[in-house]
């Protein structure tokens, strides 16, 4: 479930805990450790691209994961303070696919925070051209949960054709993640994106992997049709995955989706992509699909409790795909 | 699955496009008050129709107009960076990370925390996670620290606690220290917080929490218990299939505190767990519905009653709710949530409702008409509904 919590009138949180902190700030910071007994001698001062690069480098090898993720915060954070060219330098010579990875990230963030289009820009083009696929690769999971759709075009139709299979299922992974993390899956634009990139691959399991865990809520009479066309596939894991991304098509494109599921049924073979059409043809109708389903009971024996199941709990009338879903993976546990 | 604009305020559905994550930590000034990016994208965004142009020109296509130094505003790259915060780096903190322990911790991590940067203080807390680890013994060590701590350093030892792998074994500890009253509510309600996090509450606990969250007069404390009973019974319900004991729990505090908000958070907990209701429940959920003084509360319960699968049941008691009611938005719940309980079936319901109340006629006509244009469940009419706000009642709760 993505709905956040919600609550009417929120009120903070813990507010004289707040106001206590900032009485007792002064005294704290005069509580500084000397080194004489070992303490590090810890003392602020501003950020600059090269002394961050050498505390990540060396940072990397230790083995406290919070350390870690706390110097690439802070490379990230400060990216917006730090001068761009320096930035841009450090990231187009950096051949550690961990370092070019949150350089990469940095840059991003400059564009996502309103700065310069240029610095996203510059993370493409080197998840374009590097002839490196670890780097390709780690560049690209630097633009996953960014608003990259917005601003780097047909990046992803490509990427999702690099000659590394690496690179091609992060592009994969970003477009899933970004349609889900970023937009809730509710955005049509990015949702006929994704689409877009799965319908060029020509790797089964990118385009398994975005057609299976994408919402199709609110994707185009365009995107739906390159799905429909996705369940003549040669690969099955691809018409199980096209199969299920059209049970969740808007309403102006359920009539089409159904009946090319309902003629896919029929000459298909695979159990499992019979089962994902089923399932899909459920979501589509609903109730009304009840008459469907009995239908297609005589077209392969071995799947009549699998329909079954479906017809048990459609004819319920229930109204909500996440509780029809929760109903048969009940039965599923029986 | 809940569709999310059903109850709650969502985002313009066509008019741009709503980014729901915002990649920088909340910490940073600017991005700290803009939870949500609204951008304007068309329907064109990321879709490029022409494929002839070199490759920098084409990614540059989605750049804003104006110079490489300066966007349409005038306004340069340096311009808008002074809008964030500066960060902060620190001298020798990765001698810190290598030879902090438990036993230094407080007397090392004061400077750093005192400093206020956001940055270090949630370093911080994941370090002293690692150093708790999943030993019981050392987070019990982290809570005594936290009964006499500061309050910016009690959030600091909380969120440690939180990180680390041994707040599961916990549980007893961190209700004895919620439920103690010789400590101030606002540590009681941060021992408390965390119980949201356990994976499952014991019957003796849970009736104690159940007691304090009904009490008005624990302010906070009641608010982030009957939360963390909320969250602990959608982890449980989960991961055990056990629910009963909590829902329970949770309608009393619904139909008996005096706090209009806790008894809200209460039923509304119901909606995240989706917790099947069995007929004692839906007895309970009619009685507040028909009682409870707030609309705010009335209309999370007619939300709640749309989970039942008893339809003619939740059907009926809609109906008669709406004849009773003069709340506007409250009506409103009871209308749609009769939709969503027994989809097109609920048609003849409606159409009385309308015929009552005027007021719904309009709307009326657009499900009569979705329905017979082949529509057949509520997330999909939802969504092709002109209006999700009909009666402007979807920002009501967050009225001052």
């Amino acid at each position: 479930m993505t709905r956040p919590l919600l609550r009417m009138n929120p009120r903070p949180r813990l507010p004289a805990l707040a106001l206590a902190a900032c009485l007792l700030a002064p005294a704290l910071a005069a509580a500084q450790p000397s080194t004489a007994d070992g303490a590090p001698a810890l003392k602020a001062r501003t950020c600059s691209v090269e002394g961050l690069m050498d505390s990540i480098r060396r940072g990397l090898h230790s083995n406290s994961e919070a350390y870690k993720t706390y110097l690439r915060t802070l490379l990230r954070e400060s990216a917006v303070k730090l001068p761009l060219a320096e930035l841009q330098a450090a990231f187009e010579r950096e051949q550690d696919p961990a370092l070019v990875e949150h350089l990469a990230a940095a840059l991003v963030a400059r564009t996502e925070r309103g700065l310069e289009p240029a610095a996203m820009q510059a993370v493409a083009k080197r998840a374009l051209d590097d002839p490196n696929p670890g780097l390709r690769a780690a560049t690209v999971r630097a633009l996953r949960r960014t608003g990259a759709l917005e601003h780097t075009g047909d990046l992803y139709q490509r990427l999702v054709r690099d000659a590394s299979p690496e690179v091609r299922m992060e592009a994969a992974t970003n477009l899933v993640e970004d349609n889900l993390h970023v937009y809730g899956g509710h955005d049509g634009p990015a949702a006929d994106s994704a689409v877009a990139a799965a319908a060029t691959s020509s790797d089964p399991k990118v385009t398994a992997h975005i057609l299976g865990q994408l919402m199709t809520g609110e994707i185009s009479t365009g995107s739906a049709h390159k799905i429909e066309q996705l369940l003549h596939n040669d690969s099955v894991e691809v018409r199980a995955a096209a199969s299920a991304a059209l049970g969740g098509v808007p309403a102006a494109e359920a009539p089409s989706a159904r009946a090319s599921l309902v003629s896919l049924y029929y000459d298909e073979s695979d159990p499992t992509v019979r089962k994902s059409i089923l399932q899909s043809i459920a979501r589509l109708g609903y109730a009304s699909a009840v008459p469907e389903l009995q239908r297609l009971r005589s077209v392969d024996p071995s799947l009549g409790s699998e329909i079954d199941s479906w017809i048990q709990i459609l004819n319920k009338n229930p109204q909500d795909w996440g509780l029809i879903l929760r109903e048969k993976q009940k039965q599923q546990a029986r | 699955m809940i569709p999310e604009p059903i109850h709650r305020p969502a985002p313009p559905r066509t008019k741009g496009r709503t980014r729901f994550v915002v990649t920088a930590l909340g910490t940073m000034a600017l991005l700290a008050a803009v939870a949500l990016l609204s951008r304007g994208f068309g329907k064109d965004s990321g879709q490029p129709k022409t494929r002839q142009a070199p490759e920098l020109a084409r990614l540059a296509r989605f750049a804003p107009s104006g110079t490489d130094e300066t966007d349409r505003q005038g306004k340069t790259a340096d311009d808008k960076a002074s809008r964030f915060d500066d960060t902060t780096c620190w001298d020798d903190i990765e001698n810190f990370n290598e030879k902090v322990t438990l036993e230094n911790f407080r007397e090392w991590a004061a400077p750093l925390w005192a400093s206020k940067d956001p940055l270090v203080i949630e370093y911080l807390k994941q370090r002293l996670g690692e150093l708790i680890g999943d030993d019981e013994g050392r987070a019990g060590q982290v809570l005594g620290w936290a009964r006499s701590a500061s309050p910016a350093e009690f959030k600091l030892l909380m969120g440690g606690l939180r990180s680390s792998k041994a707040l599961p074994k916990m549980a007893a500890q961190l209700t004895s220290l919620g439920l103690d009253k010789s400590l101030d509510l606002g540590r009681r309600a941060g021992f408390l917080d965390e119980l949201q996090h356990l994976p499952r509450l014991e019957p003796e606990a849970l009736d104690k929490l159940t007691h304090l969250a009904e009490d008005a007069s624990s302010g906070e404390a009641g608010w982030v218990t009957t939360r963390a009973i909320g969250r602990v019974m959608k982890a449980d319900l989960t991961r055990t299939g056990t629910f009963e004991p909590y829902l329970d729990k949770l309608l009393t505090i619904g139909a008996n505190s005096k706090d209009e908000q806790v008894r809200y958070l209460a039923l509304e907990m119901e909606l995240h767990a989706e917790a099947p209701l069995d007929a004692k429940a839906l007895d309970r959920l009619e009685k507040i519905l028909t009682t409870d003084g707030s609309d705010h509360v009335r209309q999370v319960v007619a939300h709640d009653l749309s989970l039942s699968e008893d339809k003619p049941r939740a059907l009926d008691i809609y109906a008669k709710a709406f004849q009773q009611e003069t709340d506007l938005c409250a009506r409103w719940a009871f209308f749609r949530f009769a939709a969503r309980v027994a989809g097109k079936d609920a048609l003849p319901i409606m159409a009385n409702m309308a015929q009552g109340d005027p007021r719904f006629q309009g709307i009326y006509q657009e499900f009569d008409r979705l329905y017979a244009s082949g529509i057949v469940d509520f997330g999909r009419l939802w969504l092709s509904l002109p209006s999700d706000n009909p009666f402007g009642c979807l920002d009501h709760h967050d009225d001052p």
